[in-house]
């Protein structure tokens, strides 16, 4: 009983400053922990990643048996963390075990839909692989409720890469470039302005003018009052 | 050009507070304790034809010149580090024509006071003069093979002739005479073969090379021109380690027996009577000094060499304070005073790095030196006097409590504490009483803007001061023997257990570190203010791992230390604060595999017992594992962060990111492309999420790190174009902000919108940190200590990454300087003036009462205190602010007035009647 999903191809929001070296493809298996056991973990599914640089991924994952949704749903109740055990394989051959949990009762009012985040590093080397859960079911909030195992089909996981970046470096190319614009212009000569002396100096005479007036108005007054 | 020069100058004008100080401010708010470290050589000089000193050399790799008198220091000249610049061989001159003094007499015609040798690829060695510390000669030494050359020795011949001599363990000595002053060997170099030589069994005494041969000690005179093996049986299993006596030429002390192969140096007897031994000359004799420690009682006795009897009847028995660990004695000098008897003066260093000099029965004076190496520093609330105590006790009502509550308990509270006021005025003011504690009695009481406070300071040797941060003055101190700091090179902890706010419940702070010998934790807790240990040391029996703390208690107002052991099981002290550690998230590091683990506490009500669960692994150790971990940054737990965003040009507001177990990581390594390349990863410790990385190739470091509210600013060396830089990262949530009140790792929260920018400094960097204040309302600004010796407050708005480079008609925002790449060194902002502070290791800082000032602490060899005020010191009056005048102007206005009004009064009625 296994179904075939491909799933959305995603590309990193800031890819201009990300970087890679090269690009490559992963292997990523992951086993679960539902059992009281905490050490025992059973296989979830495979991640497979074909490409870093654009982040195409897709995954192959178990149907859930009834008592593993029941042990969901017991984790769920129990404010436990669903742990998840993701053993990353690299073309070289070389493995990689990392571990992520999440709270299982936002697993399970979102109806197991989550993200795997698999951060990179820029030799494509993963750093970290976070699961998590994005938007959660209204009227199923997380502590409030009774779950049921009619809400679990099967998971829904989007996967997510997260690339390293490329260290800034002090900027002098662009600010000598500012500054010799800047003595060209001064080269140049200022740009002439041709507008009239009222014009350009209109923001001070009004003031100037205004404050006349009114002393002039208030002025002859005081000297009638006299 | 000139347009914008004019606008950068006007922005830099209008937004760089002045910070630099009047001439009539300094040493106002600030001192300096001016430190050479722990002692390693001492030679004291009184004589009445010239000034009396005292030169010493130290472990700092320092060498001074004390005034005997009072220990103040008359120069000082700080060497090289390690190991570059290790001291080999401190040698005061000895000159035969004069009086057998510690220094050369002024008729002496020797080029040099004073020789040192230091480092071994190459070997500095250098003359100095002992009265003004300058350098008279110096000439270097570049060994043929610098791994042999680790280990080399010098030693200083009667011939007045320097000796180098470089060990091949297992094979021979290669020994070479070079004239002292200029570096010119004396004939070649002569190989004596000794295959019975090994690493860490050999010493040298003198011009003896002694080494410990399974139960012989064999020994070899190296300035004899054919030399012998000579050799002594001692017990098979020793158990202390070799020592060579102070001032003798071939004799080492083992388990408290000496053994001497040099025939013509007499040392009465084969047996030490005293901890410590020491002979030197006084005048034309040879003396032999026993230092004993026994109950707190010094003994120092002098005997003469010729006799074997006490000399001239000196002796001293000194009181001698117990947290000072055994001493040696390094130097001594007498003098004849009037009544024609001895006047011996003692120089001890001791178990805790002081320095103490004795004269007759009394310690004269003595120097703290392990203040040279803090750890950790914390600046403490003083206790509140008694009338402000019992305000804060009116005031202070507890809702739970029925009786505060109503109006009569209320009342009846007021009245008791006026009572108690009026009291204290007879008891206090009058003088009628004694003060009621000693910590009042010493004056220390909480100020009104709580700037006086209780500066604790934890050093390495394990000794804790305090310290008063107006003045510098010791008030107490601990000694804490054999404990060291934690693996890695993780310093042992200072904490606060429980703040002195909480009146009338005593303030607890407690250390916690590893003991040296059984290499398990230890925790020592005391009472800040007065020093006096809380409790027993509790010696724990495991390896810490991690140290975390629970919040603050309602009831105990207790913070309590959670620890993880290295077998992942998790304690908590107190005891019963154990259930409150449910639900608690803590995360490890391994520096070498650069892995990081998060667990998760749960407490089970059956067992009793807290379980740790594995959440979280984030590896960054990268391409073949080559990086580690060199850097960890978190943010202060006890920041605020007063304004949530910023204000853009078009008047919206750009959210700042503020994720309080946001941690950033740095890790270094090699790169077969890119040669160094180091990793910046900000890692959100709960949910075990790397939230943004940066990578910059060719950087080495050292790399200083600091990371608050949402940015973080690290400083690297580059290694391609050969400069400092300083790289700034900005973290916002964007232009609307997820949950403004709860901030949750977990509920997958937003990612942030990175800005970042870099420049280059003008300076290389020693240690970074953020100032803080009560409430942060008060701009942050970086304290940058820099390697020359001064520490610059460097506004964050020279650093922000979002300096743009500005287009012409574009519009600007508000408080932001255009770009430049280079920041500026700017004088004024140099918080330390023209104090230098001499190898600066760390800043640690602390809010004040005042949410305009954040006091400084700057450790390093020296250390220095002082106050800084980012945005001005807005909520205080200056201190020039003129009271009297203000008061009179007032009052002549008012009378004026008063005055003025009769008279219109006056006025009114004559017109009236008119």
């Amino acid at each position: 009983m296994q179904k075939l999903t491909v799933f959305l191809i995603f590309t990193v929001v800031s890819s201009s400053l990300a970087y890679l070296d090269s690009d490559g493809w992963l292997n990523i298996e992951l086993h679960h922990a539902l059992s009281s056991d905490p050490s025992k973990f059973s296989f979830r599914g495979n991640i497979t990643v074909s490409s870093l640089t654009n982040g195409l991924a897709n995954d192959d994952q178990n149907t859930l048996t009834a008592e593993e949704k029941q042990s969901i749903i017991k984790l769920a109740e129990n404010n436990d963390f669903y742990r998840v055990r993701a053993t990353v394989s690299y073309s070289d051959g070389s493995k990689n075990t990392f571990l992520t949990s999440t709270k299982a009762c936002t697993l399970v009012s979102s109806q197991l839909t989550d993200v795997f985040w698999v951060s990179v590093d820029s030799n494509g080397f993963v750093t970290a692989i976070t699961e998590t859960v994005v938007g959660q079911l209204p009227g199923k909030i997380c502590g409030s409720g009774e779950f049921q195992p009619s809400d679990l089909v099967e998971f829904t996981s989007d996967v997510l890469i997260r690339q390293m970046e490329l260290g800034p470096i002090p900027d002098t190319a662009s600010f000598i470039q500012k500054v010799e614009r800047e003595k060209e212009a001064r080269d140049k000569g200022e740009v002439k302005d041709n507008r009239s002396f009222f014009a350009k100096y209109w923001m001070y005479i009004v003031p100037v003018v205004v404050l006349v007036m009114i002393s002039g108005a208030t002025n002859p007054e005081a000297g009638g009052a006299k | 050009m000139s347009k914008s020069v004019v606008l950068c100058l006007a922005s830099i004008l209008f937004l760089n507070s002045t910070l630099g100080l009047y001439e009539d401010q300094i040493k106002k708010f600030d001192w300096k304790l001016t430190q050479i470290g722990k002692v390693n050589n001492a030679f004291l000089d009184l004589n009445p034809y010239q000034q009396n000193r005292l030169i010493v050399s130290t472990e700092e790799n320092v060498i001074a010149s004390l005034d005997p008198l009072s220990g103040n220091v008359q120069w000082r000249q700080i060497l090289e580090n390690q190991p570059r610049g290790q001291l080999k061989l401190i040698q005061m001159l000895v000159d035969d024509s004069a009086p057998k003094t510690a220094v050369r007499h002024q008729s002496s015609k020797s080029p040099y006071d004073i020789l040192t040798v230091q480092g071994h690829s190459p070997a500095i060695v250098r003359g100095w003069n002992a009265f003004t510390g300058n350098l008279e000669f110096e000439w270097s030494l570049v060994p043929l093979q610098t791994e042999t050359a680790e280990d080399s020795f010098w030693f200083h011949g009667n011939d007045m002739n320097l000796y180098h001599v470089i060990p091949n363990f297992g094979s021979h000595l290669e020994v070479t005479e070079y004239i002292a002053n200029n570096g010119n060997s004396k004939g070649t170099t002569s190989k004596i073969s000794a295959s019975w030589i090994q690493k860490d069994k050999c010493l040298i005494s003198g011009s003896y090379y002694i080494c410990l041969e399974g139960s012989h000690l064999l020994a070899l005179d190296l300035t004899a021109t054919s030399p012998q093996i000579l050799k002594k049986v001692v017990p098979s299993s020793p158990k202390t380690s070799l020592k060579a006596v102070r001032g003798v030429s071939g004799a080492v002390s083992l388990d408290g027996f000496i053994y001497s192969f040099d025939e013509k140096e007499k040392l009465c007897g084969d047996k030490v009577s005293g901890q410590s031994l020491l002979k030197a000359f006084q005048g034309d004799e040879s003396l032999l000094v026993e230092a004993d420690l026994k109950n707190n009682v010094l003994e120092i006795s002098v005997k003469s060499v010729e006799s074997c009897e006490t000399w001239q009847n000196v002796k001293s028995t000194v009181q001698y304070p117990s947290h000072n660990g055994v001493p040696e004695v390094l130097a001594f000098s007498c003098r004849t005073n009037r009544q024609n008897t001895k006047v011996c003066s003692f120089v001890l260093t001791t178990e805790d790095e002081a320095l103490l000099y004795v004269q007759g029965d009394k310690i004269r004076w003595a120097r703290e030196e392990a203040l040279a190496n803090v750890v950790s520093g914390e600046f403490i609330d003083l206790p509140l006097s008694d009338s402000d105590g019992s305000i804060e006790d009116e005031l202070k009502s507890k809702p739970g409590n029925e009786n505060d509550s109503d109006l009569f308990g209320a009342f009846s509270r007021r009245v008791v504490s006026q009572i108690h006021l009026v009291r204290s005025i007879f008891l206090h003011v009058l003088g009628l009483g004694p003060a009621p504690t000693a910590t009042q009695k010493a004056g220390l009481i909480r100020d009104a803007f709580g700037l006086h406070k209780m500066l604790v300071v934890l050093t390495q040797t394990g000794k804790v001061y305090g310290l008063d941060n107006i003045n510098g003055k010791i008030h107490w101190s601990n000694y804490l023997r054999s404990v060291e700091n934690f693996n890695n090179g993780e310093e042992m902890k200072l904490i606060v257990q429980r703040t002195s706010k909480h009146f009338p419940k005593q303030p607890i702070c407690t250390i916690i570190t590893k003991s040296a010998e059984t290499k398990k934790g230890v925790l020592f807790s005391f009472n800040p203010i007065t020093g006096a240990q809380i409790g027993e040391t509790n010696n724990l029996n495991y390896e810490i791992q991690q140290i975390a703390f629970l919040p603050e208690d309602t009831t105990e107002f207790l913070k309590a230390i959670v620890l993880f052991d290295h077998n992942n099981q998790v304690h908590v002290i107190p005891e019963n604060y154990k259930k409150q550690a449910d639900g608690l998230y803590l995360f490890t590091a391994n520096k070498k595999s650069a892995i990081l683990n998060g667990f998760h506490l749960k407490f089970n009500e059956k067992s009793g017992q807290l379980q740790p669960q594995p959440i979280w692994t984030v590896n960054l150790s990268g391409h073949g594992s080559t990086q580690e971990i060199t850097s960890i940054a978190a943010k202060n737990p006890i920041e605020h962060v007063h304004s949530q965003g910023r204000v853009l040009n078009d008047r919206s507001v750009l959210y700042k990111y503020i994720n309080p177990n946001l941690v950033a990581v740095v890790t270094q390594g090699l790169d077969n492309i890119h040669k160094f390349v180091m990793n910046v990863h900000l890692v959100d410790v709960v949910s075990g999420s790397v939230v943004f990385s940066l990578t910059h190739r060719k950087v080495r470091g050292p790399i200083k790190i600091v990371h608050s509210e949402n940015w973080l600013a690290y400083s690297y060396f580059n290694d391609k174009v050969r400069r400092s830089e300083i790289t700034a990262i900005e973290l916002y949530e964007g232009k609307v902000q997820a949950n403004s009140s709860v901030w949750s790792s977990l509920d997958a929260p937003p990612m942030p919108l990175v800005e970042r920018q870099s420049y280059i400094l003008p300076f290389s960097v020693e240690f970074l940190k953020e100032t803080i204040t009560e409430r942060g309302i008060t701009n942050k600004h970086v304290l940058i200590a820099t390697s020359a010796g001064n520490i610059m407050e460097m506004p964050w708005f020279y650093l922000d990454p979002r300096r743009p480079i500005i287009q012409p008609n574009q519009p600007r925002e508000e408080g932001v300087l255009p770009y430049i790449p280079e920041l500026p060194f700017i004088q004024e902002n140099m918080i330390n003036y023209n104090q230098t502070i001499a190898r600066i290791q760390s800043i640690f800082t602390a809010p004040s009462g005042l949410e305009s000032t954040c006091l400084v602490l700057a450790t390093g060899l020296d250390l220095f205190v002082t106050r800084v005020s980012p945005s001005k010191t807005f909520d205080l009056l200056k201190e020039d602010f003129d009271y009297y005048l203000i008061a009179m102007v007032l009052v002549a206005l008012t009378s004026a007035s008063l005055f003025v009004k009769q008279l219109s009064a006056r006025k009114i009625l004559k017109q009236a009647w008119k």
